[in-house]
């Protein structure tokens, strides 16, 4: 077990750090050029005020058509996306993990806050889950892969709930935990998952597009 | 059994439990870490016995424990079992007690991941 656990607890995140930064620089840069070799236009119709306008628009609840046309959703999504990046960055045990390791450390929210937003994470992909599978419109477009990402993503969260609370097995879920969390991360670059890297640049060309070609809102 | 005796039972059992928990604490025997810096726990007590931990783990010197610096070296031959860690690791301002969580740490888990024996997960420590 201690063999286990240092080598997920050392030389493993090393890797999936590594992994994240490198690979999101690898897909940022060679987007970069592929666009540069498809389409130069791209660079011309790249506005930082249309951009920046339509990012805006998308950040905000409700603040584009396709948000309100869709509350529940909507709801969904934005506590979802908020809890995923909130969680793991604002957890007392991790900051405790840093600080030993690092000497790093900030504010933090109460274990019990941070429960309830992980049920929030796990409802959530059930919810999405679910969707895939009852909404027609949706279960056409999904692949074996969709489904695969959300384990990704779930994963950390189920079994962080799981070891949290002691229930059996914890130990060995203790470990799954911190090894579901590097593969989440080593994830992001090279699935879907990219959109977290590449929202700005997709939707910032989008809002160029619209705004300064077409004289159309995008939102 | 008559419900005579069986009242006497009772009360001579529970008398003695109550007499054992005393004396143990009589002894005033270290059965847990409490550090009466943190103020409000946020993790469940670690439970430490700390004779049989030592006598288990082989450790003969207290200063591998309560130590004693002079100079940012170590002191080998003075120890300070008399004082509570936090006497010296104060807690850093705005630090929410992270640097005597971390010393703690350090400390217990940064032993048994070196010997590769002890305790080393969150929930090996702070059992619920
Ligand atoms: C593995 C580390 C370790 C070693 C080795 C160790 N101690 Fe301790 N000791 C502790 C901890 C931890 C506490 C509890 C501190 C607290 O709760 O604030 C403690 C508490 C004490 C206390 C205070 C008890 C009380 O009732 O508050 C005394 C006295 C003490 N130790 C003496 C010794 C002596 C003497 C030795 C050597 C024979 C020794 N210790 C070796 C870790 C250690
Ligand atoms: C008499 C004061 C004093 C007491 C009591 C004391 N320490 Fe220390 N400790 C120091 C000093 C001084 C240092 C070295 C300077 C530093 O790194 O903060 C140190 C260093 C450490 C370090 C290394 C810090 C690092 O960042 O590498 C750990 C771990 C530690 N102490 C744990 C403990 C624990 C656990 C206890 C209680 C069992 C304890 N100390 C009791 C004074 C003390
Ligand atoms: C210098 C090394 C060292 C330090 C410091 C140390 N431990 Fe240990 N500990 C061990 C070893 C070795 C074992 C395994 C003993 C065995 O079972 O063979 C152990 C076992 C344990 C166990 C398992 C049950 C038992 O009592 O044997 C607990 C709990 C524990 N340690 C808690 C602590 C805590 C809490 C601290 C800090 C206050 C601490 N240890 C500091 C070496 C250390
Ligand atoms: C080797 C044993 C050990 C391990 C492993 C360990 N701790 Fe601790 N922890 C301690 C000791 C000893 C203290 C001091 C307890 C005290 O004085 O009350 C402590 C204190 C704390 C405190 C401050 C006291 C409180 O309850 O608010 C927190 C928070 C904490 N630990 C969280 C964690 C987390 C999270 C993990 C896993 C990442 C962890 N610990 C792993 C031994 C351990």
């Amino acid at each position: 077990m201690h063999d286990i656990y240092n080598f997920v607890s050392g030389p493993l995140v090393w890797v999936s750090f590594i992994i994240f930064f490198g690979g999101s620089l690898y897909r940022l840069i060679s987007m970069a050029v592929l666009a540069r070799k498809k389409d130069v236009f791209v660079y011309e119709y790249m506005s930082l005020k249309f951009g920046l306008r339509s990012i805006l628009h998308w950040i905000i609840p409700f603040g584009t058509v396709k948000w309100r046309k869709n509350p529940l959703f909507t709801i969904v999504t934005f506590t979802f996306h908020i809890c995923i990046i909130f969680i793991p960055i604002f957890l007392s045990a991790h900051i405790i993990l840093w600080k030993e390791s690092w000497g790093i450390s900030w504010w933090y929210i109460s274990d019990t806050a941070a429960d309830v937003l992980a049920i929030v994470v796990i409802a959530s992909c059930i919810f999405f889950l679910v969707r895939r599978i009852v909404l027609p419109e949706v279960k056409y477009l999904t692949s074996i892969s969709d489904y695969v990402i959300l384990a990704i993503v779930a994963a950390p969260f189920i079994t962080g709930f799981w070891t949290y609370h002691q229930w059996p097995g914890f130990k060995v879920m203790g470990i799954i935990h911190i090894v579901a969390g590097e593969i989440m991360l080593a994830a992001i670059p090279f699935t879907r998952l990219i959109h977290m890297i590449f929202f700005p640049f997709t939707r910032g060309y989008m809002g160029s597009e619209f705004g300064a070609i077409r004289h159309a809102k995008d939102w | 059994m008559e419900k005579r005796t069986l009242i006497i039972y009772t009360v001579i059992t529970l008398m003695g439990f109550i007499f054992a928990v005393m004396s143990g604490y009589s002894q005033e025997d270290v059965i847990n870490v409490e550090d009466s810096a943190f103020e409000k726990k946020m993790r469940p007590a670690v439970p430490f016995l700390h004779d049989k931990h030592n006598e288990t783990a082989g450790i003969d010197e207290c200063n591998t424990c309560h130590h004693v610096y002079e100079d940012g070296k170590e002191n080998e031959y003075d120890s300070s079992e008399d004082q509570e860690c936090s006497e010296c690791h104060t807690i850093n301002k705005g630090d929410n007690s992270m640097s005597l969580v971390k010393i703690y740490h350090l400390q217990c888990k940064g032993c048994h991941q070196k010997k590769k024996a002890g305790p080393i997960m969150c929930s090996e420590c702070h059992p619920r």
